[in-house]
């Protein structure tokens, strides 16, 4: 089978709303490039903001495993995104009052390791309760998280933040002279001259370090979601009794789908203090957490490409926002129009479309299992 | 018989706060046996339930099944010893087919650890494959195999508790509590379902049911239970309970005053 054939299939197999949306992002992503091309967008900068909106695709893939998957509702996702943060900063950056300078892969377990011994000790009380009381801790968690940041200074340098945070890469063999070494290429184009320099190389390579977490994660969700563990999270999410009365152990799923959410958020902190190379308090303010429900409830809950696309249209609109405000399209500041454009969002998602953009519509079963059976044509 | 009894409840007592839900209340069935268990609203057959299989803890009194303590076990733990219950209202399971709902049913699946997932998706794929043949099995013996592939949203009432007792019966159970089977049933397919019962109980499996359709019940179970007021008022043949006086007082309100 070609390459071509396989694409055929895989488009067949596609849902209405698939393919819609797959055109749609096609063709933005194509109308981006001419823009980038043309010297009307900085291509550094779009870079940089392409690794945020794959920062939150990672945080709302997280938070569509605990929601979307096991129906925890958690409200500190800023929280585990700023364990994550933190958690490399503090032993990678140059001015951190506790190490500093210790290689990012070391930062990474840190991270990591912070942000799921913070969730087990949250779900050990809470997760055997009513589902209400993990919402009410977490909302509860992400202030004292917070507050810890920015106010215990001596360890976290309180609210001026940690800078000095390495690439991820610096430091790697080849890769990490790579940026300085590649040529720097200019040209004019109709929207004004294109630099594509040192810094480019450098967003170019944080973007494939973005790719590689993304695609490990969603590695790992896909499998889950269409194994028997991922079956019994969705059973506990539509009625946790029936799946204690069919044997399951529901605590320890509940504890699992709580660690592994947590776990993807705190990855996506890693990414962003190695991308913006700065961390401050600010970054743990709990709009984040509501933009991220945003994501999770737009893309349709339970569905791990849905996350992925509603990460990456939180961003779009956060910085959409801001070129309306900054080029006076509309007169409204940058900040209040995007919270207007929000909720205009979520009210016409919940009139028109309440089950999100892309909600999950296919049988979970093992892929071998269902394949091996000629279930499925194409 | 020197057998003990495979489910014995004895003095079982239940309060939430000043209220007495049971009290003193001592039965037990035996192997291979269709049990029914009835009383009026609120005699406590479903706090009795809800005890037994690990819901709710009990204030005192025991519960041995296979002469093994399970008293204050967790519902889980009370599976892993063979006894299995299903709900009043059926649950509907958002987002799944009816077969994917009949697979959240087979015990110790190892696809249900996530590590397995990763480092052993042989053996996941393995037991995956012969559960999915045993709910193909299954759903075609209960003349369900039709509904397979469907939204398990999409059924009737009636399907949902065919397809409840169905998924109860992939666990493997010794012992099968149904919580009113038939109710909000249409008469056609509460025969099936009253057929399907009988089948399984050929194969082996016992049953404890609490159901307030009197001719369905009398007419499946071997023996009665009587609850009222939180006790038991008298247990024996179907023929005796219709006969018993005391069983018509206590579902005419008489509350053991006649």
């Amino acid at each position: 089978m070609g390459v071509a054939d396989t694409l055929q299939a895989y488009w067949n197999e596609l849902t209405e709303a698939e393919r819609t949306l797959s055109t749609a992002v096609g063709v933005t992503v194509l109308g981006l490039l001419v823009l980038m091309l043309t010297g009307v967008l900085d291509p550094t900068y779009f870079l940089f903001l392409f690794g945020l909106g794959g920062m939150y695709a990672l945080l709302s893939m997280g938070l569509n495993v605990q929601w979307g998957y096991a129906g925890l509702i958690n409200f500190s996702v800023a929280a585990f995104f700023g364990l994550g943060a933190y958690g490399t900063a503090l032993l990678t950056a140059q001015s951190s009052p506790i190490a500093g300078g210790l290689p990012p892969l070391i930062g990474l377990l840190a991270g990591l390791g912070l942000a799921g011994v913070v969730a087990v000790l949250i779900g050990v009380p809470t997760l055997r309760l009513r589902a209400d009381y993990l919402a009410i801790a977490s909302l509860g968690l992400a202030e004292v998280v917070r507050m810890i940041v920015l106010n215990e200074s001596q360890w976290t340098a309180g609210s001026q933040g940690l800078y000095g945070i390495p690439l991820f890469y610096d430091g790697w063999p080849i890769v990490g002279g790579l940026p300085g070494a590649l040529p720097t290429i200019q040209f004019v184009g109709p929207g004004g001259p294109v630099t594509f320099g040192t810094p480019f190389w450098q967003e170019l390579l944080n973007v494939l370090l973005l790719l590689g977490f993304l695609g490990a994660s969603i590695f790992v969700l896909r499998r889950a979601h269409r194994s028997p563990w991922g079956r019994v999270l969705r059973t506990i999410r539509a009625d946790e009794h029936l799946a204690e009365a069919l044997g399951k152990h529901t605590y320890r799923f509940k504890m699992q789908a709580f660690v592994l959410g947590s776990l993807i958020m705190a990855l996506g902190g890693v990414y962003f203090a190695h991308l913006q190379l700065f961390v401050s308090p600010g970054n743990l303010d709990p709009v984040t957490t509501f933009y991220v429900w945003v994501a999770v409830i737009l893309g349709g809950s339970g569905s791990n490409r849905g996350a992925l696309f509603g990460g990456f249209v939180i961003v779009a609109i956060r910085e959409g926002s801001r070129f309306l405000g900054d080029a006076s399209v509309v007169p409204i500041d940058a900040a209040p129009l995007r919270l207007i454009i929000i909720g205009l969002l979520i009210i016409l998602l919940m009139r028109f479309r309440p089950q999100g953009l892309l909600p999950p519509q296919r049988e979970l079963i093992w892929p071998s299992v269902i394949d091996n059976r000629g279930d499925r044509d194409g | 018989m020197g057998e003990p009894p495979l489910l014995a409840v004895e003095e079982l007592k239940k309060t939430f706060g000043a209220l007495v839900a049971t009290d003193h209340a001592s039965f037990s069935v035996e192997r291979g046996t269709i049990t029914g268990l009835i009383g009026p609203n609120g005699a406590g057959k479903s706090t009795l339930f809800n005890c037994i299989s690990g819901f709710y803890q009990p204030d005192g009194g025991t519960i041995t099944l296979s002469g093994t303590d399970i008293t204050g076990l967790t519902p889980y733990e009370i599976v892993d010893h063979g006894l299995v219950r299903t709900f009043q209202t059926p649950r509907r399971l958002e987002g799944m087919t009816v077969r994917e709902a009949m697979l959240v049913g087979p015990r110790e699946q190892p696809g249900e650890t996530f590590h397995k997932l990763f480092t052993a998706p042989g053996a996941v794929a393995a037991h995956e494959r012969e559960n999915l043949a045993a709910v193909d099995r299954m759903l075609e013996a209960f003349e369900l195999d039709h509904l397979a592939t469907q939204p398990a949203t999409d059924l009737s009432g009636g399907q949902l508790k065919l397809v409840e007792l169905a998924r109860a019966m992939l666990t493997e159970p010794e012992i099968l509590l149904l919580d009113e089977p038939v109710a909000g049933v249409n008469p056609t397919l509460a025969k099936d379902l009253a057929t399907q019962i009988r089948r399984l109980h050929d194969e082996g499996t016992t049953f404890l049911i609490i159901e307030h359709d009197m001719e369905f019940i009398m007419d499946l179970a071997d023996r009665i239970v009587v609850l009222d007021q939180g006790s038991v008022l008298t247990e024996g043949p179907p023929e005796a309970i219709r006969a018993d006086d005391r069983v018509i007082d206590a579902y005419l309100g008489g509350g053991g005053r006649g």
